[in-house]
């Protein structure tokens, strides 16, 4: 597909085309008790942004329900709701056919209203991936955002199963017996579900602030696209993952480049790398890393096994950095 | 007009229906907008039903099949906040699997209405009847109430949607029945008719509370201590409010309906000149009622209450009632293993009520039924016999239970009466 | 303001058997430093035949980075346990304290640790006779200028020194920690003596250096008197709590406001809750050579930039947490630069302060920003790199015009 017919794809979506046109109003606005430095406050404000103000949001139990929303006061400007740890999907299907059914019946004028749930990745990724992959199944118009801080930040640092294999977390403690207490590699989550729901037509996974303007387009091509729809977003932590706010920018931008966090949508069954990691020269892994404390306790060997399992990931996966199955393509020959 | 020419008015049919069938039939009615279903029997009737109902076009709604208990729940409490009225259920381990999004519902004051079909409690696995399910939600917020007949389920559903959503209360209602008896036993239900049910029961309208992009709200934020407490005062003041409101939905159902609640929250058998009372929920009430009314035979002053509403608990209403007696037991299909006096949940409800009454006659609490095991009218006629000398029998007795193996008497499979 | 040998002694009113202590922090990067210092003080108290306990505040968890936060010891001289708990600790918060610590000094400027609270002054709990005693490099006149007047005296202990910014997993350890219980020991020997304290610190940290940091902070802190009439009017409005029946049922809060036009204060914002008060640094702006690139705008998490008619951003500071991503990710040398938060009097528009004089404004912020400049190491716990500007960038005549 040329330049020209993905944008044609997506016609009615308005997507930006440079930084300079993205709207100037703001639905989620300042006075939100977020870490300085946030990534998942950029990945609310631009969600919104993206979506506009005909929207119903819910946000699921986590950092940026109890971040955002102190009583008696609130930064949203569109409405909101909380919904429980692990309500994300359903939350967003309660909404979806709430309001299609008094649109029906005549109840409530007929409009696109947009309906958003964020989930962190212990809510959306662990607890709640059932009520996420539920939705995904019904035929609503509706969006789920993941976003991923690689821990449960809201309770002060413990791993979920999108905690990077060897991280600090509190569950998760360097010790005198045990370096490296989480084994575990990153659940791949955005990718699952695109492979096991055949209703979905939009999953992506992207960085709130890298490459400008990618995520927010993003979130125009799965509110536009119609159907229950994924996105995944990688969010740097400057609490959980120890490094100064300031720099949260530079380790999102690291991520991608380095190839530890794919960049990708999948429109109707088709793959389009928004960063193409194997095609372009990898930063080694040891840059991002070491720009965090929650890694301040690795050693060589440790840079080493999560070089080798990221470039695994992009030159022997059948699918790089999506689809974790080797030879498919041997065993047909 | 006569009475017979206004019940023709409101009535559009006679059926032969099953409890669930007859919830059913409410939640068409009451035009509800968004249901969610996931099966667990004894409730799953009632979905099944509904979802023939979509499909053969006899009701406008959206139905959508959860991935469990907890997702039907928000999903429910959700399509409630936007405006839309909304219906699930459940049963057993299943309501629950739902439990943290049924506490929600109530502390958000959304008006969502649910069947609770009751079921034991695993493990082990059991289908029978058991109370313990619904009544696990008992401090949280939801309205919660018993129905013990076909027509009263489908009665007390409507009477439920409009008594949760009136801006007084908002609170939630389960509609409770058991499991296996009700749920699944058909009887001939006379069925409203649409007009008429829009007459009693107003379209839902949550207010300034609705959320949607012409009013922006934001629902449930954080609170910390400075909150908490004022919050749950609000909502402490609305299970109150809701007293008064069930009177009223029960008489405007009675003017419209003829249905014969004159007392809406419990049922007073030949209770006037009573000595001695026994209060029950749900279906042990038909054997009961039997009781009494053959134990009047024999000239026995023996009376019946079957207890609706739960929640709210009508203190001053059972008070009155009551302590008019001379001996007072309860049955309770329910167990509360090292509570008060290690009585059932319901036992140690009235006897809270009663403490406060002036005059206080001697209770005793009967555990009865569990994992639906039968209640006969026997059993309820030698309960009377023990409340009559309540001050020499135990506090709680158990009913049915095997106290000896059956060995010698072989063909009583369900164990042998209580003594 | 009198510079003073021995602290005022707290005569008038405060007759109960124990002391209690505050310590204010910033949240998550100073939480493990404020938690070593309040436990080192029960331990002390204890080694001295006291009694003594210590909490943090619970409604600041989860802790956010650079939100105010607060942990409290509270000692007695011969109260049970179970009698000072009840006495100090029944609320979450406290409302008083005999010294109030502060470990980053630009929290004089208020404190305001979530939503609805109101911007606080730091020494709103101080007792009368009390001590506020903060880690600064600055002279107490510099910090008095900032705090709430009170009706009676008090002390200002200053304990010299820079704020420690340790991270979360990758700890520094600079001293701080014995340094503030060095500094208390001087300001209240009943809560802790200077024996006990040596005596612990050399028996638990095994090592000299750490002893000798606290030997020095005792003899450092610089202790002065506040008088009535020193401070200012507090200028933000302590928020009402109303009476559960005065809002409304259903938990649902009121949207923040849908407001959008050009120009400084253009934005809606949650009018109830600023974010000013987490930040120690503030992004200082070089308006006549911003390039119009918006990335400071794209990349700030906190929605502050406010676009101007003329494509420029200005910047709310109610609203800055200081964060530092605008400055990071600006292309233009020198444009945007962090700058000690203390340097500044108001939160005014910087845009219209360079739009009625843009070369006295530069003039102005080129001063305030002054030669140094401190760039952060990644991992927060690593330190810093200091680096000097020879002399500022010239003065762009064109915007200016």
């Amino acid at each position: 597909m040329t330049t020209e017919e993905k944008m044609e794809e997506f016609k009615g979506a308005n997507l930006y085309s440079n930084v300079h046109k993205i709207d100037l109003p703001e639905f989620y606005t300042s006075g939100h008790r977020t870490c300085q430095g946030c990534e998942s406050a950029l990945v609310m404000r631009d969600f919104i942004k993206a979506a506009g103000p005909r929207t119903v949001v819910t946000g699921a139990t986590g950092c940026m329900y109890v971040a955002n929303t102190s009583y008696m006061t609130t930064p949203w400007v569109v409405p909101w709701m909380h919904t429980q740890l692990g309500g994300g999907g359903s939350s967003a299907v309660g909404m979806a056919a709430g309001l299609r059914a008094l649109m029906r019946k005549g109840k409530i004028p007929k409009e696109n209203i947009n309906v958003i749930n964020f989930s962190g990745d212990l809510g959306g990724g662990d607890m709640g991936i059932g009520g996420v992959s539920m939705a995904l199944q019904t035929d609503y118009n509706l969006l789920v955002i993941m976003y991923d801080n690689e821990s449960a930040a809201n309770t002060d640092i413990q791993a979920t199963n999108m905690t990077p294999w060897g991280a600090q977390t509190t569950f998760s403690p360097t010790g005198t017996k045990e370096r490296i207490m989480h084994k575990r590699w990153k659940k791949n989550v955005a990718a699952m579900l695109a492979v096991g729901h055949p209703n979905c037509k939009y999953v992506a996974t992207a960085c709130a602030t890298f490459p400008p303007m990618d995520y927010m387009n993003k979130v125009k091509k799965a509110l536009s696209i119609g159907g229950p729809t994924f996105i995944h977003t990688l969010d740097p932590c400057p609490k959980g993952w120890d490094y100064h706010p300031r720099y949260s920018g530079d380790l999102g931008q690291l991520a991608v480049k380095t190839g530890v966090f794919p960049l990708y949508e999948i429109v109707r069954g088709e793959v389009r790398y928004t960063y193409d990691a194997a095609a372009k020269k990898r930063v080694p892994v040891r840059e991002y890393l070491e720009k965090q404390g929650r890694f301040s306790h690795f050693k060589e060997e440790d840079y080493d096994f999560f070089q080798q399992r990221v470039d695994e990931m992009w030159e022997e996966w059948e699918v790089p950095g999506i689809a974790p199955i080797r030879g498919a393509l041997k065993l047909r020959k | 007009m006569t009475t017979e020419a206004v019940l023709k008015d409101v009535y559009e049919s006679e059926e032969l229906l099953t409890g669930t069938d007859a919830v059913a039939q409410a939640v068409r009615l009451a035009d509800v907008d968004v249901f969610s279903a996931y099966p667990i029997r004894p409730y799953t009737g009632v979905m099944d039903r509904l979802a023939k109902f979509i499909a053969d076009g006899k009701f406008d709604a959206e139905y959508i099949i959860a991935d469990g208990e907890h997702s039907q729940f928000e999903i429910a409490k959700h399509a409630s906040s936007v405006g839309a009225r909304a219906f699930a259920g459940s049963s057993g381990t299943g309501w629950l699997y739902a439990t943290e999004a049924l506490a929600a519902t109530a502390t958000d004051r959304l008006p969502v209405l649910a069947l609770v079909g009751n079921r034991a409690l695993d493990d082990p696995g059991a289908f029978g009847v058991e109370h313990n399910d619904a009544m696990l939600v008992r401090d949280l917020g939801w309205l919660i109430v018993w129905a013990s007949t076909a027509q009263e389920a489908l009665d007390t559903t409507l009477i439920g949607y409009r008594v949760a959503e009136d801006p007084k209360v908002r609170m939630p209602c389960a509609v409770a029945m058991d499991g296996g008896y009700l749920t699944h036993s058909q009887h001939m239900v006379k069925i409203p008719t649409k007009e008429a049910v829009k007459r009693f029961l107003p379209p839902y309208d949550l207010g300034k509370r609705r959320l949607h992009p012409d009013n922006p709200i934001s629902i449930a934020p954080q609170v910390n201590e400075d909150w908490g407490m004022e919050i749950r005062r609000q909502n402490w003041e609305a299970a109150k409010r809701a007293v008064g409101v069930i009177r009223k939905a029960y008489d405007e159902f009675e003017s419209i309906f003829h249905a014969g609640y004159p007392n809406p929250f419990f049922e007073e058998f030949m209770t006037s000149d009573a000595d001695t009372i026994i209060v029950g929920m749900g279906t042990v009430s038909a054997a009961a009622k039997t009781a009494v009314r053959q134990m009047r035979k024999k000239g026995d002053k023996v009376g019946y209450i079957k207890l609706r509403w739960f929640r709210p608990f009508p203190s001053e209403e059972l008070r009155k009632a009551l302590s008019r007696a001379s001996h007072l037991g309860v049955i309770d299909r329910d167990f509360a293993h090292g509570g008060p006096d290690d009585a059932g949940v319901l036992f140690t409800d009235i006897s809270s009520a009663l403490y406060r009454a002036k005059s206080r006659p001697p209770v005793i609490d009967f555990i009865a039924g569990l994992a639906g095991r039968e209640v006969s009218i026997e059993d309820v006629i030698a309960m009377f016999r023990k409340v009559e000398k309540a001050e020499e029998a135990d506090v709680v007795n158990w009913v049915r239970v095997r106290e000896k193996s059956n060995r010698g008497s072989q063909g009583n499979s369900s164990g042998g009466k209580s003594d | 303001m009198t510079t003073v040998e021995a602290p005022l002694k707290n005569v008038d009113v405060d007759e109960e058997p124990i002391k209690r202590f505050e310590v204010n922090y910033r949240g998550i990067f100073q939480k493990t430093l404020a938690y070593r210092i309040t436990k080192d003080l029960v331990y002390i108290a204890h080694s001295d035949g006291k009694t003594a306990f210590s909490n943090g505040r619970y409604s600041d968890d989860p802790q956010r980075n650079g939100v105010p936060c607060a942990n409290f010891a509270f000692f007695s001289d011969g109260l049970s346990e179970e009698e000072l708990e009840a006495i100090a600790s029944a609320k979450m918060d406290i409302d008083r304290a005999d010294i109030v610590a502060v470990l980053d000094d630009t929290m004089v400027k208020g404190l305001e640790p979530w939503g609805h609270y109101g911007i606080r002054p730091i020494n709103e709990k101080v007792v009368p006779g009390g001590t506020l005693l903060v880690i600064s490099r600055r002279p107490p006149e510099d910090l008095v200028q900032f705090l709430e007047k009170k009706p009676f005296t008090y002390n200002l202990a200053i304990l010299p020194g820079e704020a420690s910014f340790a991270g979360l997993w990758y700890y520094r350890d600079d001293n701080t920690d014995v340094r503030v219980l060095g500094a208390v020991a001087r300001i209240s020997p009943e809560i802790i003596s200077l024996d006990k304290a040596i005596a612990y610190v050399r028996k638990t940290y095994k090592n000299d250096e750490k002893v000798k940091a606290l030997e020095d902070a005792y003899n450092s802190t610089k202790l002065s008197v506040v008088s009535a009439n020193d401070g200012i009017v507090w200028p933000h409005r302590k928020p009402v709590l109303p009476a559960w029946n005065e809002f409304d049922e259903g938990i649902v809060v009121k949207a923040a406001p849908r407001e959008f036009k050009m120009g400084p204060r253009g934005l809606g914002r949650n009018l109830d809750y600023k974010r000013g008060t987490s930040k120690t640094q503030r992004p200082v702006v070089r308006f006549d050579i911003c390039t119009k690139c918006t990335l400071c705008w794209y990349e700030c998490p906190d929605e502050c930039f406010d676009p101007t008619p003329d494509g420029l951003y200005d910047v709310n500071y109610e609203y800055c947490t200081g964060c530092g991503r605008c400055a990071e990710v600006c292309p233009v040398n020198e444009c945007i630069v962090m700058v000690d938060e203390l340097n500044f009097k108001n939160d005014d528009s910087p845009w219209e302060s360079f739009k009625k004089d843009p070369q006295s404004y530069t003039k102005m912020i080129e001063e305030k920003k002054g030669k140094g400049r401190m760039m952060p190491s990644h991992v927060t716990g690593k330190g810093e790199s200091m680096s000097e500007v020879s002399k500022p960038v010239p003065f762009k005549v064109e915007r200016g015009n």
